[in-house]
């Protein structure tokens, strides 16, 4: 309890300032919007954009005139900016021990291996939970102006969830990268090449129907957009693929975390 | 039971040796002095009491719990100072002796302000300001705050000024004298002479030799030097002498063992000059490493 309140006090700072970026994200991001919003000449001119330039941005499932079809397209960002910080959260919060060498003041104190991971992934969570949250609340409050139905607030819900389940995937892969990897300074950038890895492969099975297995390899293509707008939910065997990769990556942090040498 | 009980215990990291088929006791209130250059394995051996890192071989209890499986039972009961001592940055000292303390059962705040002012460590400082020296006397008021009954001490004196260090030493002879059992790790024998009962001579990752201080130093070896004319190196070439050395017509060495025998050979012959006294730690310890 003590080192999950000592993490999420050490670590507020750090959701601050993804959340500022993310708030200029949505600002700017809406404030574009208004030059499409119900614009037939942008419908036109859309039209005339290559479909393998479309296909690549995921821009061809979604009516960017309408404000739903405007967040369909925005998702993708979420997504990678919700992964990119669970990541970076969960890699970080174990390997900064190593990295401080506080490893010897943290780990000498009467708790097990498996409690300080414990603490400090919850902290992480509470992290990525503020994070969605924020990124909803800014989204309602930012789109207010274009008088929105309840239509695009339930797929507004829809992929906050996914974007969640984005974080949750990311967050435990990152988890045991900072848990596995002895090299700290390695587990940061090997996270971050993980996501940027998984978000190419995404547009490339997007691209190509060839790689289309591809589709299975990259949680970026879990939850597209396209389809929850079109389904109104998340596919469950992506819903199952994710649990899994999160299991085995909690399970794996721990068992590696509680059998390993500390770098000091 | 011994406080510490350590049997052939090994370590080595992928190829390169840590320590090799360590054995010691520690009894309960006594100040084990552990003695080696830099690089001997004497923070490696700390690090497997704590369960920081694991053996590759043999076993080590502490207060007759397994290091590696009951770590966390163990950690209750010590307190560790490290060599190099690292404290989260941002917080402040008093916060971070408050969480040290919060881990274990008790009220500390007393002691808290009764070591600080000992150690003369300002309370209200941020850690990441402090000097080498002031993160050392954290560790010492956050080693000592929750009246563990086992101290690690590894290299305790460096960045601390002589006053600050004797002060440290009566703070440990006072938590010796109340019980605690103490694990002295040092490359200076100066400072393990002053306070130590038992030491323990780690060379290149092996024990060298465990041995009562005093008799390390009184009952076993004794420098004996004679000067003389025509001296030969050969004439004392009897078993328990070791370290021979001719150099300006005198003759140095080590004996262990019955002082007759060097008295005899000394007897027979016609000297300037002898002397025969106990050696210092420090030249007990060369003789260890060379």
């Amino acid at each position: 309890m003590r080192i999950f309140i000592r993490e999420l006090k050490a670590n507020f700072k750090s959701l601050l300032i993804w959340s500022v970026v993310l708030f200029l994200l949505i600002m700017i991001a809406v404030a574009k919007f208004s030059a499409f919003f119900e614009n037939p000449e942008m419908l036109s001119m859309l039209d005339s954009i290559p479909p393998a330039m479309l296909d690549a941005l995921d821009m061809r499932s979604f009516n960017l005139t309408t404000l739903s079809g405007f967040y369909g397209f925005m998702f993708i960002y979420f997504g990678l900016m919700g992964a990119m910080a669970a990541a970076m959260w969960g890699s970080d919060i174990i390997s900064k021990e190593e990295r401080d060498k506080t490893v010897e003041f943290s780990l000498v104190l009467p708790v097990s291996r498996s409690q300080v991971i414990t603490a400090k992934a919850l902290a992480a969570l509470v992290n990525c939970i503020g994070f969605v949250l924020i990124t909803w609340i800014v989204s309602i409050i930012a789109v207010q102006q274009y008088n929105p139905d309840k239509a695009f607030f339930d797929f507004l819900a829809l992929e906050m969830q996914a974007m969640f389940v984005l974080e949750m995937i990311f967050l435990a892969i990152g988890l045991l990268l900072g848990c596995a990897m002895k090299h700290y300074k390695r587990s940061g950038s090997t996270a971050v090449a993980i996501i940027l890895t998984t978000y190419f492969l995404s547009i490339l099975s997007g691209m190509e129907e060839k790689l289309d297995f591809l589709k299975y390899l990259t949680p970026f293509k879990y939850f597209d957009a396209g389809n929850m707008f079109r389904t109104g939910q998340m596919e469950s065997i992506y819903l199952i693929i994710s649990i899994c990769i999160v299991l085995v990556c909690v399970f794996g942090a721990y068992w590696i975390y509680n059998r390993r040498d500390l770098y000091i | 039971m011994s406080i510490i009980d350590v049997t052939n215990l090994t370590k080595y990291y992928g190829k390169s040796r840590g320590i090799v088929d360590v054995s010691f006791q520690v009894e309960e209130g006594e100040i084990f002095g552990f003695i080696g250059p830099n690089g001997a394995g004497k923070s490696t051996t700390i690090r497997l009491l704590l369960s920081l890192i694991h053996p590759t071989s043999g076993s080590a209890r502490v207060f007759d719990l397994d290091v590696v499986t009951q770590g966390p039972e163990i950690r209750r009961n010590i307190g560790y100072l490290p060599s190099e001592v690292y404290y989260y940055e941002g917080m402040k000292v008093i916060d971070l002796l408050r969480y040290s303390a919060s881990f274990f059962p008790g009220d500390f705040t007393k002691r808290m302000h009764e070591l600080s002012e000992i150690m003369e460590l300002e309370l209200n400082r941020r850690i990441s300001d402090l000097s080498y020296g002031n993160k050392k006397k954290v560790g010492i008021v956050q080693g000592l705050l929750h009246s563990p009954r086992l101290l690690f001490l590894d290299e305790p004196t460096a960045g601390l000024d002589p006053l600050m260090q004797r002060k440290f030493f009566n703070l440990i002879r006072e938590e010796n004298a109340r019980g605690v059992t103490v694990f002295f790790s040092s490359h200076i024998l100066g400072e393990v002479q002053r306070l130590c009962t038992r030491v323990g001579i780690i060379r290149e990752g092996r024990m060298a030799e465990i041995s009562d201080i005093r008799s390390l130093q009184q009952n076993n070896y004794k420098k004996v030097r004679v000067m003389a004319e025509g001296l030969d190196a050969d004439l004392f070439q009897i078993p328990g002498v070791t370290n021979i050395q001719v150099e300006d017509g005198s003759l140095n060495f080590f004996f262990k063992g019955d002082i007759n025998l060097v008295l005899q050979k000394i007897g027979g012959m016609r000297v300037e000059d002898v002397t025969i006294e106990e050696p210092t730690l420090e030249e007990i310890f060369m003789h260890y490493y060379e």
